[in-house]
């Protein structure tokens, strides 16, 4: 076995075995959710559930996640709303802006999209896992979360860490050959894809159905989130 | 095959002393040796001082008879020996040409049949332990070897029967080195390279389809002037020629960074010469020296020329994705099918474990109320 047939491993059967494992326990994720389903409210509405989703969205992830001081992890501890909120920014640019990236998407949907340089896609990764380490620093220091955290918090960030690293550390051609980090990165990536729906970094997909929920009682009830 | 020494052969065929020292630096450069300037424009004997890379040189080639070479070909195209033969760098080719004697070649050779077999024979007898065995084609394994045999003899058995008597033995092109395109999916004939089956004798694999010639040459000259092996990759390649990949040193490189690429083969992208990253090029994983040595003279090669690498230095290239498609892009994808039944087994269980806790939460609650 050399690194190229690792390589060719963990690109091929590999990443399928895990995409498949992915989507299947996203599925199981998702009903299993779905059918807990929330009691029925039989208070009349006061108003549209729909102006309430759209307005919870606009605010609560369009609007004040970039207007730092209305949120209240901003004014509690701004270096962690930073931190995530960085964290967030510079993967979502890496994994969907940049251009093996999307060549990865294309050849999964079948079309594609312009992307970044990579010098920003680049910068924006080295933010990314500095904010990272803060998060990590913070997590390892502050009591309350200290306490909260458990090994698959810890789980969590190794595991998204990794491909984080191990992406930038190729891009530039450091340390080992390209194929290596590149067998190391996809290797990463795939025990990525295996952990999300065990874990809680599958919020990607919750967020938004809390986000829809709570929209939806917010229009209900005709509260301003 | 006489046994006058490769400078005696080259001063017969009228090659001057100092016509003959910058030959000796030709093949320096060849070999991939830093020479300065100065001492490669061919300076009078006197001036050398003995450890001159040059000198050196010279003096091999001056005391030692031309290497006798055995060619055997299997399940290949003869494409590296036409790569070779017609080679547009004619001074170093016909150089490294005149220091060895290919005594058997089955496209080169104008005799055929049981004759040449005989004076393969024979050359294998006379030169046992000194002759450099080349080696063009995948082996074939399958049924005994039946798939590619010569004279009623299969692949296997006569690469065995050569390799013993071999001082060293080159694979040229990616099928000898790596199995090629006869090992591609789904690998009918079960073809090998020779270095999976020869562990006894130092193999140096010279991959490419086909193999740089100069690599070739460089390597092969090598092994005559110095009597040893270059230092190896992983993989047995020559470092010197397989150190840095074709993205390394590729003139697009500059577009990459800037995430300019070509889409298609003739968008405004393509005429302006941007990266093929998008249009399937293997650089970033290819190690050759396509991009410092190039073809036809150092004229261009394929990312020169608007085509995405292939990475045909590699094993299993024929593999490693489509030839038009992004490298990072994964091996094979799931077809929807298998997609959608992934989904539908996980909604089922979901389904099922929902199903049961409902009905364990309804029974505990009749327990309670009974
Ligand atoms: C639309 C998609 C996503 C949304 C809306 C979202 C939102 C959030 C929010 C609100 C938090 C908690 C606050 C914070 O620490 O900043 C969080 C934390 C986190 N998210 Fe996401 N996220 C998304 C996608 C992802 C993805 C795809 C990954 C990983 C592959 C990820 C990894 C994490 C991690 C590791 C944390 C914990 C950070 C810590 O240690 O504090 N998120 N996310
Ligand atoms: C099938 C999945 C993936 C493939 C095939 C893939 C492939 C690649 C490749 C080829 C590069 C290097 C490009 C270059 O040399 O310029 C890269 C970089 C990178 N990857 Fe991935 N990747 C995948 C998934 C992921 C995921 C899930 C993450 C994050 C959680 C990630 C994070 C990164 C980062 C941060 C970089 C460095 C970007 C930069 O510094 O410009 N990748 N990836
Ligand atoms: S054309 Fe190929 S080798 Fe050249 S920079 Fe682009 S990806 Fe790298």
């Amino acid at each position: 076995m050399n690194w190229t047939t690792f390589l060719q491993f963990t690109r091929g059967p590999l990443f399928q075995a895990s995409l498949l494992i992915f989507v299947g326990g996203m599925a199981y994720r998702l009903v299993r959710v779905v059918l807990l389903g929330w009691k029925g409210d039989k208070a009349p509405a006061k108003g549209s559930k729909l102006a309430g989703v759209v307005k919870t969205y606009l605010k609560g992830f369009l609007i004040f996640p970039f207007v730092p001081w209305v949120k209240r992890t901003f004014n509690r501890n701004p270096i962690i709303y930073l931190a995530g909120g960085l964290f967030h920014l510079g993967l979502f640019s890496a994994i969907i802006l940049g251009t093996p990236h999307m060549l990865v998407w294309k050849s999964l949907l079948g079309f594609g999209w312009p992307t970044l340089p990579l010098p920003i896609v680049d910068w924006l990764s080295a933010a990314s896992i500095a904010a990272m380490i803060a998060l990590l620093f913070y997590r390892r220091t502050n009591p309350v979360l200290k306490l909260i955290s458990g090994p698959a918090e810890w789980l969590n960030w190794l595991l998204v860490f990794l491909p984080m690293v191990t992406g930038y550390i190729m891009t530039h051609h450091l340390f080992f050959q390209y194929e290596v980090l590149f067998s190391l990165h996809m290797l990463s990536v795939d025990v990525l894809l295996i952990w999300i729906p065990l874990s809680r970094i599958s919020h990607f997909m919750f967020y938004f159905f809390s986000r829809t929920i709570h929209g939806v009682e917010f229009g209900k009830r005709g509260v301003t989130p | 095959m006489s046994e006058e020494t490769i400078y005696q052969r080259l001063e017969n065929n009228g090659v001057s002393r100092r016509d003959f020292l910058k030959l000796c630096g030709t093949l320096a450069g060849a070999m991939g040796l830093a020479v300065p300037p100065l001492e490669a424009s061919g300076l009078p004997d006197h001036l050398l001082t003995e450890n001159k890379t040059i000198h050196k040189i010279a003096r091999a080639l001056e005391t030692k008879a031309r290497v006798p070479v055995i060619w055997l070909e299997f399940q290949d195209c003869a494409g590296c020996s036409e790569a070779l033969t017609r080679s547009q760098s004619p001074t170093l080719i016909d150089l490294v040409l005149n220091t060895i004697s290919v005594e058997y070649h089955e496209t080169l050779t104008a005799a055929a049949g049981h004759q040449t077999e005989e004076n393969k024979q024979n050359i294998m007898q006379q030169y046992a332990g000194q002759y450099v065995l080349v080696v063009e084609g995948s082996i074939p394994m399958a049924l005994g070897g039946a798939y590619c045999t010569i004279g009623g003899r299969s692949a296997i058995e006569i690469l065995e029967e050569a390799a013993a008597g071999a001082a060293a033995i080159i694979s040229t092109g990616n099928c000898a080195a790596f199995g090629g395109l006869p090992k591609a999916d789904p690998n009918p004939t079960d073809a090998k390279g020779v270095w999976e089956l020869i562990t006894d004798k130092p193999v140096v694999n010279i991959p490419g389809c086909p193999a740089i010639p100069e690599v070739f040459t460089g390597t092969l000259a090598h092994f005559v002037i110095f009597g040893a092996l270059p230092e190896l990759d992983d993989l047995n390649r020559p470092v010197t020629f397989y150190g840095k990949t074709i993205h390394d040193r590729c003139l697009r490189r500059p577009f990459y960074e800037a995430g300019k690429f070509a889409n298609s083969f003739d968008d405004e992208g393509a005429k302006q010469g941007w990266c093929l990253y998008k249009l399937g090029c293997k650089g970033p994983t290819t190690y050759n020296a396509c991009a410092s040595i190039k073809w036809d003279a150092g004229l261009s090669f394929p990312v020169q020329s608007g085509h995405p690498c292939l990475g045909c230095s590699e094993p299993d290239f024929w593999d490693g994705g489509g030839f038009y498609q992004g490298q990072s892009a994964p091996l094979n994808r799931p077809a929807a099918t298998v997609v959608g039944a992934a989904v539908g087994a996980g909604a089922v269980v979901g389904a099922a474990m929902a199903a049961n806790n409902a009905a364990q939460k309804k029974r505990a609650v009749q327990a309670s109320e009974e």
